[in-house]
């Protein structure tokens, strides 16, 4: 009967667990109620998970300033839209405040509040002017900026300072050898350190951000005009585009693939000279990488409109469902009075001007000049505001851009893109 | 009288052997001889099935470990050092670096609590569900039955995201949102069919004399079921356990959808460490390769309850 025992313990055991897990249920292991109560002074601040960093010490000062404290929902990147969709469409939302992708907010606009109060004359003068126009959505304010981003131009400052290279690259082209600061010099520049088993640049084939940079840089708004008509096959795109392709040559080959992970990995090795790859990556190089403290940063480059990027915001919404709206409020208060506390950061990054500009001269935030150029540059736009964005960009851009950089027939790609996004669009 | 007539390895007749007679000693030593002749092929034969065994299980062991020791290598590389281009497989430099930045982040112990929690319930409510959902299939077998079965596969059929969003404003919709029970029910929607489907097998296996002759002996159905068929079958539940818990504890999308402060669990907490501004391979190896200890070692605990389980799916009939 050794095998009844053995059940029969298993049976004792499993029942024993099940006892205490159903008793621990009740609340979890991770805390406190996700549900915030009506007028707690606790808020829920949803996060995608790189974010957090930027935020814990704004919740420190916000917690002495105002008694409100903030518990962290921590999401990866991937699920986090489709978690916002889920709790959105229930009403019935586990946090109070909620980190949005600036791609995500005409998505959302309907379930979250407008925060107008939080936008005085002194806060919109504060803001890069690119994010105060994204962030009103119908006329309303529904997200305060948190952080930002924006693609500028790193570049292995070793190999631009060295003598020869710097005679040799004069001889070749003409000109001295310095952080390019157009298409043509960004071509040069990366066909002449294209030798020798490194290369000049990436180029980028699974992520589209770039090449709407481009886009921008060449006079056009970026696939939509303002008219919401699609114009992704206009001369500006196409040559945003051959311009991209172009850079294959100079670049490690199966670019159809290379994201940003990739294109940050080929830098931080030492594979590239230069790579065009958003700020915060200049702080993030790895102390143990070959090029630690041989990068420099300059703006991104210019095309014909001049120089121009696509602002990689973050915004602080407060969902319509909470009960807890003031705290929520008092809590994206703090995040602006505080805005410079995120730069002290892992990610080093924050939204209002005032806070880029009293660390731009500080050793170790060299990116943050270029940034600020970048940000203000006068073709420097957001994403168009439509809510099938993303999913122009799953099954539209990005495939295309994937076929251009595999050698396909930029004008013809382009006439088709514009069939499948004017169909979305329907 | 008796004359066999054997076969030799290489194919050739031997000698009559008539079973009984004395022979002449030449014979006799002829026959020894072809006796240690055969024994010898026989046992160059089996080392040879013997090695080429090892060898496909060794084949078998690396592609399916590979991936496992790749993690686990990784974990012990420097930054730089995972995300070297082309990868190397052994560490340059053994740091234990991404454990320290893994396990000291916040929220990673009450992840693993979380896990526990929600895997064990998932498991028990699996196992008290599926056992005599099988039983009552195998051995009443009505149409009925046949049609349960079948139908159970169906939410096996349906992508799981297509139920994650409904059953999160459900469980949000009863108060139990950001609960591990919430998640535990999600969760045996998962592993529940597979379980029917395993312990069915398991209790076909089961002759139904065995029962036959407890009742005789004067046990009752349930009484038979409780001190006969069971114990028989307890190598399968132990297999349907290892399943439902594996489901549960690896279980990402439910988590995702279902989850906030209080119930996150540690795949969740696993996928954030990539983010939108940048991957941190060392700290989600780190992490990953220590979530994957309690799976091993409940394995080889319940090591000999698998193999006994599997065995006696495969006799039945």
């Amino acid at each position: 009967m050794s095998t009844r025992k053995t059940i029969t313990r298993f049976a004792v055991v499993g029942g024993l667990c099940t006892a205490v897990a159903l008793a621990a249920t009740g609340c979890g292991a991770g805390g406190p109620s996700s549900t915030g109560s009506a007028a707690s002074s606790t808020v829920n601040v949803l996060v995608e998970a790189g974010g957090h960093a930027e935020l814990t010490g704004v919740a420190e000062q916000c917690k002495k300033d105002t008694g409100v404290t903030a518990n962290f929902v921590e999401l990866p990147y991937d699920g986090m839209f489709n978690r916002l969709s889920s709790e959105f469409s229930s009403g019935n939302v586990s946090f109070d405040v909620a980190a949005l992708d600036s791609v995500w907010l005409p998505s959302f606009k309907d379930a979250v509040q407008p925060i107008d109060e939080l936008f005085t004359d002194e806060a919109k003068k504060d803001i890069f002017p690119a994010l105060v126009k994204e962030a009103n959505v119908d006329g309303h304010f529904i997200g305060m900026p948190a952080w930002t981003n924006a693609e500028i131009i790193l570049y292995r400052k070793d190999l631009f300072e060295d003598p020869k290279n710097k005679a040799d690259f004069k001889a070749k082209y003409g000109y001295e050898l310095a952080a390019p600061t157009t298409w043509k010099q960004y071509q040069e520049i990366s066909a002449f350190f294209t030798k020798d088993g490194m290369y000049g640049t990436d180029v980028k084939g699974a992520v589209e951000t770039e090449w709407l940079a481009h886009v921008l840089q060449a006079g056009s708004p970026m696939v939509l005009d303002a008219d919401g008509k699609v114009i992704v096959d206009n001369a500006a795109h196409k040559e945003a585009l051959d311009f991209y392709t172009s850079l294959s040559k100079s670049a490690p080959s199966g670019a159809a693939q290379v994201d940003w992970a990739a294109a940050q990995n080929l830098f931080n090795q030492g594979k590239t000279a230069m790579t065009r790859f958003w700020a915060h990556a200049y702080r993030q190089i790895p102390k143990d990488s070959p090029v630690a403290g041989k990068v420099g940063a300059a703006a991104m480059i210019g095309g014909s409109a001049g120089v121009a990027g696509v602002p990689g915001p973050w915004y602080l919404s407060v969902p319509k469902a909470t009960k807890n709206t003031e705290a929520a409020k008092k809590f994206i208060k703090c995040a602006y009075d505080y805005n410079n506390l995120g730069i002290e950061s892992s990610l080093g990054l924050a939204a209002r001007i005032s806070a880029f500009e009293k660390y731009q001269d500080k050793p170790g935030y060299e990116s943050f000049k270029p940034l600020i150029e970048t940000l203000n540059g006068k073709a420097t736009a957001t994403r168009p505001s439509t809510a099938k964005w993303q999913q122009i960009v799953d099954t539209v851009l990005v495939p295309t851009l994937q076929k251009a950089v595999a050698g396909g027939d930029s004008a013809a790609l382009l006439a088709d893109a514009k069939k499948q996004i004017e169909d979305l669009l329907k | 009288m008796r004359v066999a007539e054997r076969t030799r390895p290489d194919g050739g007749k031997a000698a009559a052997v008539t079973a009984g007679t004395s022979l002449p000693s030449t014979t006799q030593a002829g026959g020894r001889r072809r006796r240690s002749v055969n024994r010898e092929g026989l046992e160059a034969g089996k080392r040879s099935t013997r090695t080429l065994l090892w060898i496909l299980l060794a084949a078998a062991m690396v592609l399916y470990g590979f991936p496992f020791l790749y993690l686990l290598f990784t974990s012990f590389k420097t930054p730089i050092d995972t995300i070297a281009v082309p990868p190397t497989i052994l560490p340059k430099e053994w740091t234990l670096e991404n454990y320290a930045n893994a396990l000291g982040r916040n929220g990673v112990l009450a992840s693993f609590i979380n896990s526990a929690q929600t895997a064990v319930i998932s498991t028990v409510l699996s196992l008290v569900l599926a056992v005599p959902a099988a039983y009552g299939i195998t051995r009443y077998k009505t149409p009925s039955g046949r049609v349960f079965i079948m139908a159970a596969l169906v939410t096996r059929m349906v992508p799981p995201v297509a139920i994650g969003i409904p059953l999160a404003t459900m469980m949000a919709s009863v108060g139990l949102a950001d609960t591990p029970i919430a998640l535990s029910i999600a969760h045996t929607t998962i592993s529940l069919p597979l379980s029917i489907w395993l312990m069915s097998s398991f209790f076909e296996a089961v002759p139904r004399d065995l029962e036959e002759a407890a009742t005789v002996d004067g046990c009752s159905r349930l009484g038979a079921l409780w001190r006969v068929v069971i114990p028989v079958v307890s190598g399968g539940i132990a297999v349907t356990a290892i399943f439902a818990f594996l489901a549960s504890w690896n279980e990402f999308l439910f988590a995702l959808l279902m989850t906030a402060i209080r119930s996150q669990t540690t795949p969740v907490v696993i996928a954030n460490f990539q983010t939108q501004f940048g991957l941190d391979w060392g700290s989600m190896t780190a992490l990953a390769a220590v979530y994957s200890i309690p799976v091993i070692l409940l394995t080889l605990l319940l090591q000999r309850k698998i193999v006994a389980g599997m065995t006696l799916g495969a006799v039945k009939g």
